[in-house]
């Protein structure tokens, strides 16, 4: 019976001209996966010259990070795709569930040219860093002063604040500086999840989506809200005085990785396709686009755009990001006390 | 009388207002200037209509989409129609049974049957992306092809086929020449439902797409992960109007609305 | 009736092959994850854990109290809708019924969104209400009970709305001149001769709106967050972020039990409307 619904839906599929192109059986196929962001501009700027290269045909699976790793883990056997690009934590639950190889770094010409941090973020040679990002407040200048990430829960303020739920990348970091401000940084994040659930009632909302915060900015629903450097570039649009602060306790934030499945059909052209995207020329690109902040040193930006990505050594350097291992060992905590504090 | 002759005006325009309202803001929107969802609008532009078009990932996910919409509804309908039939005119063995298992995807969260199918589908049987998630599609149309055909058969009095049927005409006959074209409505709106279920599921689609193979609702949460722009309330609006012109075109050719 | 057993098996297997094979099967098999003993053998402690923890009670209260809710107000909604559309000129009625669908087929990410606009501190209810001065700050509704109620309230009353016009068009058209003529009064027919005569639909809507509402995620997680949990957001966590796959199994059987629980709910009000009225 499945034949006959297959055989109708094949023939649909011509009529209605939605087939897809099947890769030629000879062609060689690299399958990546990879966050949704900017993905006409990627296309433009790494996919197609790429394919040129390579004589290959790339398909692309994109989506978050923890949904295209539990789609890893459950095709583990027989993997679908040949290199991801997650967070740093996810990129070590990986290494610790046996998904992914070591990476062959003497393959990858220009990994001599990575800032230091970028190199081996998780020290196991399990991946290499592509891009980081600042995770600091973007907030009202004209409403507000912040000078410290407690400053958010001021009476005065938390009620034009949206913080980020525990369960996005931004929510752990931006709590992790809350609890430097108020002096107590513990891994099990108790202290600052409490401070947020005391104020609960009053902060706008948690949020899930960073996509909501340049909604409620512009209806001024919310005047500030710890956001990633990477979602920066829309709120300069809205016509508002808006500021990024540089809290006394400094700056938190994340980077991404790139990883090797184990057991992928096509590693020597992974390895290629990374290089590539590390190269000087990419980063290059896709800084001036300003939708990766490089990772290659030898990159050189204007200020204008340097102002607005995570860019330099020094700045890399002083990001406070919290360890992996010490984000996949407390996760569920987390979870667990913020639905505690924050979701009754 | 005053009162009741207010009752229906009144009643109707709450309801369409309440039920309208955020699809006007979304409309504004898609003609906005401005970078985010305002009302009122600010400005008049058709960029983000024209983004849409731009965007290359939608054009392949919407043919995806459609396929999987049209594709999944018909072959629910060739498996729920006779189903349907039996459930309605026949004394069938277990017929509690049968209706439970073909309604059960409706009461089942999606993301849980995303994910079984995913773990004991797709990976044990190693299904293809494409052939997965129409199958997928397929179960998820089923309750609503059953539910709406059923309805239409019971509506239609079954002394007309038994005659048929007394008359000589094979029964098989009789359902395609008496039966099919009074339900021809009710089929119909089971189309119409099952498309629109289809084409706007994102849980299930979430976890089986895959490589080179989305839906457009996924590649449209997807894009929002991270920036939302009018482009999305575009999108949204292109595909309700064409939503409006087929079911308008269906309600002026076969006269739905009659039977949903 | 026709009677041959042979021909209605081989036209209901296959779909109930197919439903069972591509759907049930795996399901099941998920499920059963969460009645399974880490030591072998079958348990339902993680159900009496999910129970036990007063958070967890929070939640599924709230998910068993919004359901609640927009299912009633749906159906109240939904008569005096469903009323006054069967109540239109033919032409007229199938424009507005399609103004009602037209709903359903709008993105629900894209209508939170519009929610977002109409619902918050600068939005248009508020402006409406200070305007009107009833009242003086603008109210937050924007990610609290009453949003989510809102949003999901929009999302499913279509689907009660449709199912109650094919009701109440079934309906003999003499049922309620009959009624008035014997002297009893809009809420007497209502309630003795509607009511009964509509059942079907309101089963049918009143299960499909009750069962939107518990498994809506989209809708609860923007114009809710965590603020305002669900147990279909719960769910979602343990899936995507806890890949704790026993843990959301035991949340989806949960939520299944309750709409089942509902669905025999309402066949019980229904049924109990209509044995009343028999004995007249």
């Amino acid at each position: 019976m499945n034949k006959v619904i297959l055989a109708s839906g094949a023939a649909l599929m011509l009529t209605i001209g939605a087939a897809q192109t099947p890769a030629l059986a000879q062609q060689k196929t690299l399958t990546i996966s990879v966050y949704a962001l900017a993905q006409d501009e990627y296309k433009q700027i790494v996919y197609e010259p790429f394919e040129k290269i390579c004589g290959c045909k790339l398909v692309v699976e994109t989506g978050n990070s923890v949904e295209r790793i539990a789609k890893m883990e459950a095709n583990k056997a027989n993997p679908v795709v040949d290199m991801a690009v997650v967070s740093m934590a996810d990129a070590l639950a990986a290494s610790r569930a046996g998904l992914i190889d070591k990476i062959d770094t003497s393959k990858l010409s220009n990994f001599g040219k990575l800032y230091d941090v970028a190199k081996d973020p998780n020290k196991d040679g399990m991946s290499v860093g592509y891009t980081f990002y600042a995770t600091s407040i973007a907030y009202r200048s004209d409403k507000m002063k912040i000078e410290s990430w407690a400053d958010l829960l001021k009476p005065e303020y938390a009620s034009h604040v949206a913080w980020p739920n525990v369960t996005t990348n931004q929510g752990p970091p931006a709590l992790y500086m809350l609890g430097q401000a108020l002096g107590k940084d513990t891994p099990d994040l108790k202290a600052p999840i409490e401070a947020v659930g005391a104020k609960k009632g009053e902060l706008v909302t948690f949020y899930e989506k960073s996509s909501q915060l340049v909604q409620l900015m512009q209806q001024e629903e919310i005047w500030a809200a710890p956001i990633g450097r990477f979602t920066w570039a829309p709120f300069t649009k809205l016509g508002f005085p808006i500021a990024w602060a540089m809290p006394k306790e400094g700056q938190t934030g994340g980077m991404n990785v790139m990883i090797l499945t184990k057991g992928a059909k096509n590693q020597e052209l992974a390895l290629q396709f990374m290089d590539y995207w590390l190269s000087t020329e990419v980063q290059t690109k896709l800084a001036e686009k300003l939708i990766d902040s490089p990772a290659n040193k030898d990159v050189k930006l204007s200020d204008a755009i340097a102002n607005n990505l995570t860019y330099g050594e020094e700045t890399a350097k002083s990001l406070k990001l919290i360890p992996s291992a010490v984000a996949l060992d407390n996760r569920a905590g987390w979870l667990k006390t913020w639905n505690e504090k924050v979701g009754q | 009388m005053t009162a009741r002759s207010l009752f229906i005006p009144v009643t109707l325009f709450l309801v369409i207002a309440f039920l309208i309202g955020p699809f006007l803001i979304i409309v504004a929107a898609s003609f906005s200037a401005g970078e985010t969802l305002a009302f009122p609008p600010q400005g008049f532009s058709l960029r983000w209509i024209a983004k849409v078009f731009t965007v290359e990932s939608f054009r392949a996910s919407f043919g995806m989409s459609l396929f999987l919409a049209i594709g999944g509804t018909a072959a629910a309908l060739v498996l729920g129609i006779p189903a349907s039939y039996a459930l309605s005119r026949y004394k069938l063995p277990g017929a509690e049974i049968v209706r439970t298992v073909v309604s059960a995807p409706i009461i089942v969260p999606g993301i849980i049957v995303g994910l079984a199918l995913l773990r004991y589908i797709v990976v044990p049987f190693q299904v293809g992306i494409t052939p997965a998630l129409f199958l997928a599609h397929t179960a998820l149309v089923l309750p609503y092809a059953v539910r709406v055909v059923s309805a239409s058969l019971d509506n239609l009095r079954s002394d007309i086929e038994e005659a048929a049927v007394l008359l000589g005409s094979s029964r098989l006959g009789a359902f395609f020449r008496v039966v099919m074209p009074n339900i021809r409505g009710g089929i119909m709106s089971a189309f119409i439902l099952g498309f629109v279920t289809s084409f706007n599921q994102v849980p299930v689609s979430l976890f089986l797409s895959g490589p080179g193979v989305r839906t457009l609702p996924v590649d449209m949460i997807a894009y929002m992960e991270i920036v939302f722009d009018p482009s999305v309330a575009a999108l949204s609006s292109l595909l309700a109007f064409l939503s409006i012109g087929i079911v308008f075109l269906a309600e002026r050719f076969l006269g739905f609305s009659r039977y949903v | 009736m026709f009677q041959n057993r042979t021909e209605a098996l081989a036209l209901a297997l296959p779909a109930a092959i197919f439903a069972a094979a591509v759907f049930l099967v795996p399901v099941v098999i998920l499920l059963s994850d969460g009645f399974r003993a880490p030591a072998g053998g079958w348990t339902i402690s993680a159900y009496t854990d999910f129970f036990s923890n007063p958070l967890n009670q929070a939640v599924f209260l709230r998910t068993l109290r919004l359901g609640a809710l927009v299912t009633i107000a749906s159906a109240v909604i939904g008569y005096a809708a469903a009323f006054a559309i069967v109540s239109l000129e033919p032409g007229a009625k199938g424009k507005v019924t399609g103004l009602v669908v037209l709903p359903l087929m709008i993105s629900p990410v894209a209508r939170t969104y519009a929610w977002i606009v109409i619902l918050g501190r600068t939005g248009i209810v508020n402006q409406a209400f200070q305007a009107l001065g009833i009242t003086e700050a603008p109210l937050r509704i924007l990610f609290s009970e009453t949003a989510i109620f809102i949003g999901l309230l929009q999302l499913f009353l279509p689907l009660m709305i449709i199912s109650l016009i094919s009701a109440l068009e079934n309906m003999p058209k003499d049922a309620i001149p009959a009624a008035r003529v014997l002297g009893a009064n809009w809420f007497q027919v209502f309630w003795k001769v509607v009511l009964p005569l509509t059942k079907e639909g309101l089963v049918i809507g009143g299960t499909l709106v009750f069962t939107g509402s518990l498994t809506a995620y989209i809708t609860p997680a923007i114009l809710g967050g965590s603020k305002v949990l669900m147990l279909e957001t719960l769910l979602y966590q343990q899936v995507s972020v806890s890949n704790n796959f026993v843990a959301a199994s035991v949340i989806a059987f949960i939520l299944i039990v309750m709409s089942f629980a509902a669905n025999i709910l309402l066949k019980r009000v229904a049924t109990a409307r209509n044995k009343q009225r028999s004995p007249q």
